[in-house]
Formats: structure tokens, sequence, C-alpha cells
């Protein structure tokens, strides 16, 4: 599958301090970009803690002494329940990627694997649903979801459910993508010497399809999280009264006026960015090198 | 460094849990049982998220709650196109709530068409005394049917706010009642010599407010509201004429030399930042005065100048929002009373008051302003008692596609690529 | 190289019927809506349709005509050639470079990652600030180093850096994470051997990085031109309706602006359906290009 013969003998003594240049200007590169993207996220803490008039004509600065306040977040807290809408955010957003991960990887693993009739079609019209724009299918999905009773009652789980359902389809196309890309790049030896020695798909597709890829499905964790998250359309629409909102959306409620208040506004973003980024941490320990391997082996 | 960011964040977060325990008051615990079995009525108003009257609103339905012991099922929201999208989508489906906060316009005229929301004059047959604490005259008047349906809480104004400190500086005078266009021109040539720009306004994004003045600039407050058959009847002329007015202030150059290229919200700054003398918004801005100028006192609020038959001190205002009852609500024998009574609670002198201290009211008695006002406020008050005739903004009586449509064009009028007749004739083709 | 294994096709069912079931009920049910609705006449997201428009493909027809969804056209194709060439490119550098030092490694993951988590409201404010006309962060660089006129950055010079430079930005951390995810597919044991073998970091990149990444580099390419067309929320944010003149419209943001300012539902149907196609034929045609370019 790879080239390694390709590899010349003439290419073994490399120098040592060649090496190490390159390295300084990968690091060099690297922190560059890593400046331009903790910059931002520098910037909106900062302005979380400065007075809402002061962002406009004065962002660039470090908020010290007169300009430094809390207000943003104490506002934040005084105007609404929060700890409320962590919780929903995490109801809504965790069952939307548990399914998500566990229909997309059946789906993905079935198109990369199989050869059927149907397969070119089903992968375009994968592809194609990935573009609907969420605008043009919000009103069909509102008057069915009404029609089962699922939108605008008082009963919270039927609340969240409303939003989980289109959150799970709006995420799956995505999934089955990414995944049947990962999945692709698999030889496909092990497989077939699992089903050798017994195995059934299902079987085959739990315990070795699914270890070996462990970090793409955290990729696809994360991001079916962060867009459930930071989905405020469909949260919009489905969520009508307080004690359902999230935080996303919740947060949006607060800020959204005439978006004057950009302190407010910086105090919400982070507020909302926080629990992301802790999951992403979390999460990421499973995109690290060396866990696939212990996983063939095991 | 995982580990660090990890703990970084979570003390974040810590630190803001720890100031809102700090600062959480109690929850109002409105708790009063009524001995009548309560009604639970759902209400959706455009006083959600951190609109200026949320507080007052909240206020104002807890009392109702603890006055009769129903309970409201609050699906407020902040009015934008996807709020006003969802509440229609809720009508259609079914789904609308019993009683709605929301435009007396053009934009309920599909609400009154399809006979989901019932008329004043059908809640008094029952309920005699219902908003009779207002004044007939000012009720808002469908422009399906010519009804009246919705009870108005805070109207609203449009005035030319003024940077004092700017027009000192230029040695211009504060505008009065007597302002003439002429005067008001010669002063921006005066004020853009000087360096400063003389009107801020991005003509990209928000032209309506100079749209709605230089067009009433050519007719009355009684023509005001007409619409146009087309560019060449008198309307329409004075349609054009207005828009040829902008024209040529965008020519001479009295607007900002980034007025196609920018946002509102950029361009507004430049009143906060002393470079620019005039602005014309509405009754909602003076919030954002409180909230961006140095010092309030170096602004104040006053008439458009006047050109041709139009008095400076006829100003553009109305009511554009007020409680519909729904149908639904009223077919229901149980909801029925209590939609009636919210909206009655919500409407009463004193709460009405308290929503819009500064902005146009039909009450009888009037509002009474806040004891408590800054001088911009003062200035908006006068401004409002001063004035000698009201016309509702025309832009209203367009529907929202013909509306998007001229407005977008603007740019291209004054640019020169495209002619204030041709836009309008644009525009009138899409209106039905 | 397909297995004997996989010819039963009874398991196939199982594994593929729930993910369609909700795709067909809450994307294709929808879509087929929208089509519907781009024959008929809807003057407001949310109520009913009026009818046929007469002649029902009148919508189609306005396309052609319409010298604004020319520019959307022009300028979404040109976002899509960017976002391959930078986003992705600048992608699988940083990732192949991360793959080639120890130390670091995870702050710099984690950091890259930080763009696309925070809003597009928040970015937007801050790009805003960044390229504001008076007193924004650029101007007030060139200021200092003795620029006397200000650059407007939203004029019809400038705009189209300042709508894409934001764009491709933000989603660079997105591919990177899963380019680096592919190459954390490969095992480590082939680097290994690599290395004993004298491969030089270029030689490793050529010859074991770029051919273990095929897959996923094909997804990437997917990936980034069905979210190039759908572009919306910082343009919008940054841009509003099409600034200046009209020139900077997306789809995207053509078609949310038709929607919901305008209240041209039909139109903005219309739109979508042309996204989609377009999206389809493009990442279809690039797919089979890409997968006969064997390494």
């Amino acid at each position: 599958m790879f080239k390694r013969n390709v590899i010349g003998k003439n290419s073994i003594k490399i120098k040592r301090s060649n090496l190490s240049i390159s390295k300084i200007f990968i690091y060099l590169f690297l922190s560059f970009w890593a400046i331009t993207t903790i910059y931002p996220f520098v910037w909106v803490i900062l302005n979380s803690f400065r007075y809402k008039g002061e962002i406009r004509s004065d962002s660039f600065s470090i908020p010290m002494g007169d300009s430094f306040t809390l207000d943003n977040y104490i506002t934040a807290f005084e105007r609404v329940n929060i700890f409320g809408a962590y919780k929903n955010s995490l109801i809504i957003s965790i069952t939307v990627t548990i399914v998500v991960l566990l229909l997309g990887g059946f789906a993905a693993y079935a198109l990369a694997r199989y050869q059927f009739r149907l397969r070119t079609i089903v992968h375009s019209l994968i592809i194609a649903s990935m573009m609907f724009p969420v605008f043009s299918t919000i009103i069909p999905v509102f008057r069915m979801q009404f029609s089962w009773g699922i939108v605008n009652t008082s009963n919270l789980t039927l609340s969240q459910l409303s939003v989980i359902l289109p959150q799970i389809a709006g995420n799956l196309s995505f999934a089955i993508i990414v995944l049947m890309g990962y999945i692709q790049s698999l030889p496909i030896d092990m497989e077939e010497a699992a089903y050798l020695e017994g195995y059934n798909q299902l079987q085959i597709y739990f315990r070795i399809v699914v270890p070996i890829i462990k970090p793409s499905f955290a990729t696809v964790a994360i991001f079916t999280f962060l867009w459930s998250y930071n989905d405020l359309f469909t949260q919009m629409f489905f969520l009508r009264y307080r004690d359902t909102y999230t935080v996303t959306r919740l947060l949006n409620e607060i800020v959204s006026i005439a978006g004057i208040n950009y302190g407010l506004m910086a105090a919400a973003v982070v507020l909302v960015v926080v629990p992301v980024l802790i999951v992403y941490i979390f999460l990421q320990k499973n995109i690290i090198k060396g866990m696939t391997a212990g996983a063939i082996k095991g | 460094m995982k580990k660090t960011i990890a703990l970084l964040l979570c003390a974040v977060l810590c630190l803001s849990v720890f100031t809102a325990c700090q600062s959480t008051t109690p929850s109002n615990q409105g708790e009063s049982k009524s001995p009548a079995s309560p009604v639970e009525i759902t209400v959706v108003t455009s006083y959600g998220g951190d609109d200026g009257n949320r507080a007052n609103y909240e206020e104002a339905f807890k009392a109702y709650e603890a006055a009769t012991g129903n309970i409201v099922k609050d699906g407020s929201g902040t009015s934008n196109e996807e709020w006003k999208a969802k509440i229609m989508a809720d009508f259609e489906t079914g789904a609308e709530p019993d009683v709605l906060f929301f435009f007396a316009g053009v934009d309920a005229n599909k609400l009154i068409e399809n006979n989901k929301v019932v008329s004043i004059e059908t809640i008094r047959s029952v309920y005699p005394d219902y908003a009779s604490n207002m004044k007939e005259d000012i009720l808002p008047i469908s422009p399906a049917d010519g009804k009246k349906y919705t009870v108005p809480v805070n109207g609203y104004w449009e005035g030319l706010y003024v940077n004092k400190k700017v027009l000192a500086d230029c040695g211009v005078e504060v505008p009065g009642a007597g302002y003439t266009w002429d005067q008001f021109m010669a002063d921006c040539e005066t004020i853009k010599s000087k360096g400063y720009t003389p009107v801020a306004a991005s003509l990209q994004e928000v032209p309506h407010y100079w749209f709605e003045f230089t067009v009433l600039n050519h007719g009355t407050v009684e023509t005001h509201n007409n619409l146009p058959g087309s560019s060449s009847d008198e309307t329409g002329k004075a349609w054009a004429a207005g828009l040829n007015d902008i024209k040529t202030m965008y020519e001479k150059g009295y607007f900002p030399v980034n007025t196609l290229t920018a946002t509102d919200a950029e361009i507004f700054q430049m009143m906060a930042d002393d470079k620019a003398a005039f602005a014309i918004d509405g009754s909602w801005k003076i919030g954002w005065f409180q909230e961006n100028a140095k010092n309030i006192d170096d602004f104040t609020v006053t008439y458009v100048p006047g050109k041709n038959d139009r008095k400076a001190t006829d100003v553009i205002g109305g009511l554009s929002m007020g409680y519909y009852i729904t149908k639904k609500a009223w077919d229901d024998p149980v909801k029925q009373k209590a939609a009636v009574d919210f909206v009655t609670a919500m409407t009463k002198d004193d709460v009405v008051s308290k929503f819009g201290a500064t902005a146009v009211t039909a009450l009888k008695k009037g509002a009474v302003p806040p004891s408590n006002a800054d001088s911009l406020m003062i200035a908006a008050i006068e401004m409002t008692k001063g004035s000698t005739g009201i016309a509702p903004a025309t832009q209203d009586n367009l529907n929202q596609t013909a509306r998007a449509s001229l407005f977008a064009n603007v740019k291209n009028i004054v640019t020169g690529s495209i002619t204030a007749e041709a836009a309008i004739d644009e525009a009138l083709a899409i209106t039905e | 190289m397909k297995s004997v294994m996989y010819k039963k096709k009874a398991p196939l069912i199982l594994f593929l019927t729930p993910a369609l079931l909700f795709l067909c009920i809450y994307l294709y049910y929808p879509f087929v809506m929208n089509i519907i609705n781009s024959f008929s006449s809807i003057t407001g997201l949310g109520t009913s349709s009026k009818g046929f428009n007469n002649p029902w493909y009148s919508n189609y027809l306005k396309l052609f005509t319409d010298p604004i969804m020319r520019t959307a056209l022009k300028n979404t194709l040109l976002m899509t050639v960017f976002t391959i060439v930078f986003q992705v490119g600048m992608a699988l550098f940083l990732a192949l470079l991360i793959d080639n030092i120890s130390k670091g490694v995870q702050f710099f993951r984690t950091v890259y990652f930080f763009p696309i988590v925070i809003s597009a409201t928040a970015l937007g404010l801050l790009f805003n600030l960044i390229f504001l006309y008076d007193g924004g962060m650029l101007n007030q660089l060139l200021m200092k180093f003795g620029v006397e006129e200000f650059i407007d950055w939203k004029d019809q010079n400038h705009y189209l850096f300042t709508m894409s430079f934001p764009v491709m930005w933000q989603y660079v951390g997105f591919y990177f994470v899963i380019i680096l995810t592919g190459l954390n597919n490969i095992s480590p044991e082939i680097y290994e051997s690599s290395e004993i073998d004298g491969a030089n970091m270029f030689q490793r990149i050529r010859y074991i990085s770029l051919p273990l990444l095929h897959n996923v580099l094909g997804t990437c390419l997917i990936l980034s031109i069905t979210g190039a067309l759908k572009i919306f929320d910082l343009p919008w944010v940054m841009m509003g309706a099409g600034m200046p003149m009209d020139k900077s419209w997306l789809l995207g943001t053509y078609m949310y602006n038709q929607t919901f300012t305008m209240g041209d539902v039909d139109y903005g149907s219309t739109i979508s359906i042309i996204i989609v196609v377009l999206g389809v034929v493009i990442s279809k045609t690039a797919n089979k290009l890409y997968k006969e370019k064997d390494y």
C-alpha cells in the first residue's frame, strides 16, 4: 500500500544539525499560527471584563484599574438561570453526539465496505444533504413535529426531543462522509482474518473497526457536539420557554438587543465556549497517536 | 499543557460562578393561590432578551398573575425577521399563543386576512370597557381591512439627534422648531468645511429614516401614508423628490465617506466619538446614547428640518406594535376572560407610562415622565409635546419584499446607477 | 480489493437503514417541499403558498436575469477555490509539521481549535474592529507606518480580502483536526520502520504520510466544496447585505436575505436548490478527478 522500498539507501546519512534548523522553522511557523488563533480568544476574554461602552472605542488594550469590571458576568448570572441551561445543553448535545456516532458509524461502514447497486446514488444523496440550508427545511420540520405534538408543549423532555431529532439528522451526513473516509483507508486484511475466525459483521464492526478508528470517532464526536451545542437557529425555533433554553439560546437572548452591549456579549461567548473547550480537551486524548497501535494489538 | 488549559478554563468558570453567587438575588416568589381554578395563557411578545422593557414587562405580568391567580406562559423573543417567521409558522400550524404582542402594520395582514385575531370591536361587544383608556382616533388601524385589532403600549418617534459639541466647534447653532432645509444644508456645508462629517448615516444599511423625512418634506402629514400607484403620480413624485434630496446630500459629501461600505453600528459610533453632527433615528436610540455617550449633555434630539409645506414640528411617529388576542383564545370559554384581563392589565395607564416615558402614547391622560430623566430624555419629551402633527412611517405600508427592494436601491440611486423613479416603480411592482 | 465477506448483503440493511430513515424524514422530505416551494408564490417564511407561480418555472428564469445571482455565484465559486487551496492546504501543512515534532503537540492542537469554537457573532465583531475604517486595528497600524489615508477595507478594492480572510482563517482548524486524525490512524510502526530505513522528513511525508492520507484528503475535498457553498455566518455579520454595492453576495447570504429580509421565500428556495445541485456536481467531479490521480 505504501512504497517503503522506494526510500533510497542513499539517504541514510542525514546530518542531524540540518534537522534541528528545520525544527526551529517548524516551531516558528506553528507558533505564528498559534498566535493568530489564541489572540481572538484572549481578546474575547479580556473584553468580557471591560465596560460595555469601551469595547468599540478601545478594545485592544488590557482592561485594568478603572476599566476592569465583573459587571458583565454579574449581569449574565443575575438575569438567567445559567446552570439549568447548561444542563439542557448537555442533555441535548450529548444525546445528539451519541446517536450520530452510532448511526453514522454504521452507515459509514456499510458505504465503505459494501458494493451495491444504489451505492453511488446514496453517496450523492448524502453529499447533497450536507448542503440543505436549515433555513429552507425548518418550516416543514416544524409542521411535522407539531403534528406529532412534540413542539410547543410544556413538557421539557419533548421539547428537548424536538431539537435533538433534527440535529441528529443534520449532523449525520457529515459523520458518514468523514467516517467513511477513515474506514476506507484501513487495510481490509484484519476484517477478513476476523471473518475467517467466525466473527459476524456486527462483531467485526464493534471489535475490529471501531477500536482502530477510535480517533476518528473522537473527531466526529467533537464536531457533532460543537455544532449541536452552537446551533442557535434550530434551538431558537423549537425551544419556546425559558425552562427549556440551552446556554447558547439563553445567552443569545440576553445579548440580542441591537448588539449594543458588547461586554455582555463577550462574557456570554466565554460562558458558551468554556464547556466546549473542556469537552475538546478531554476527547482529544483519544486522538493521540499510540492508542491506535495498542488497540490493533489487543 | 492540556491540563493547564483545562484548569484555566475551570478557573474561569468558577470565577464567574463566584461572582454570580455574590450577586444573585432571591427570585421573586409571587406565590398567591387564588380560589378560582387558575387559567394558563400563553403569551408571545417582543419583550424578550435584553429589551429595555423586559424588566417592566416581567413586573407587569407577575402583577397580573398575583392579582388573578392565572399563569402566564411567556414565550417572548426578540423582534427580528426570524422571530416574525416563527410567529407566522405558529399561526399556520395552529400553534399560536393566546395573546400576541406584534406589529400593527402590514406585517399583521396575514393574521387578519386569515381571521386569526379578534378585532377590538368584537371584544367590546362582550367587554365594553376594553381599551377604554386609549384615545380612539390614535388606536392603530389595520391596513388589511381598516378595523382596529391591537391595543398599543409604547409608541415611537423619529427625530434628529444632534452632537452639540461638534456644532459648537463649528459655530453652528443647535436647530429648533423653525429650522428649514436650506439652513440645514448651509450648516452641513459649514460643518463639512471644519472637517467633521455632517450626517452620520449608513445609506447602504439604514437609509429609511432619511427617506421618511425627505418624503414628508415633499408632502404633508395627511398625505404621508398614501402609497404611490407609480413614480409619476403625486405621491410617487414626492417619493422621487425625497430620494433625490438624499442623492444631493450624498453628492455634496454630507454623509460619511464610507456610508456605502459600513454598517449602521459602525457609522453611528461617529456620534459618540464627536466626529459627526447629525443623525436621524428613533426613540429607541436614546438608550444607545445613554450607554455610549461620554457626556449625555453633549447630545440633544430635535425636529428634522422642514421643507415646502411641512413644518419642522411635523414628526414621524406612531404606535407600531400592540397586543392582539387570538381567535383561538377568544373561542375558548376558559381562556377568553383571562386573555382580556391580561391585555387590560398590560395596558393600564401606569404600566404604559413605565414602558414608554418619552414615546408617543395613545393614553387619554398621557404618559407620566419619570422623575430621573436626563437632558436627552427631557429634550425628547419636549419634542413630542411641541409637535404639530404626527404621521406613521410610510415604509410600513409597503410589504416586506417591496420595502427591502426600495431601500436596497438607495445606494444605487445616490451613485446614479438607477434613477429614483425606476427604483420606486421596481418596488411598487412587487407590492400586489 | 473488496472481500468476499462483504458479498452478503443482509447486514447492509441493518447498517444503512436507521441513518437513511433519519435523513429521509428530516432532510429529504423537507427538501422535496422546498423544491415544490420554488415553483410556488410565498411571501413570508412560515406563511402558506398562494398557489403556483405563473409560469411555474418563473423563479428559474429569474436566476438567469438576476445580476446579483451572477455575483453570488462568482463569489461562491471563488470561495470554493480559496477554501480548497488555503483552508485544506494550510491545514495539511500544519498537520504535517505537527507530525514532525514531539514537544508541544498538545498545545498546538488545542489552540488551533479555538477559532471554530467562538461564535460567528463574536468573531465578526472582532474582525469588524480589526478592519474598522476609523480607528480599526489595521488602519492604526498603517498610520504608525506613516500611511496618511485610511484604507476602507470594505470598499470595492478590498472587500474580497476582508470577506474571505476571516472565513479561511477560521476553518483551518477544522481540516487540521480531520487531517491530524488521519495521520494518527497511521500505525507508528510504519514510521519507525521508515526511520530505520533512514528516510528524511520530506521523504517520509511524500512516501508515507500523503499516500496514507489519500482517502482523508478526499473527504476534505468533499467537505470543503460543500462547506464553501454554504458559507454564511461570518460574511453575513461582516458584510451584511452584499456590501459594498452588492459586490460581496454569496449564495448562502443571498439565499438567507431573500428568505428572511425580502420575504421572497420561493426565490430563496430556488437558490438553495442551486446550492445543492452545484455542490453535488462539483464535489462528484472533483472526487472523480482526485481518485483517478493516484500516488
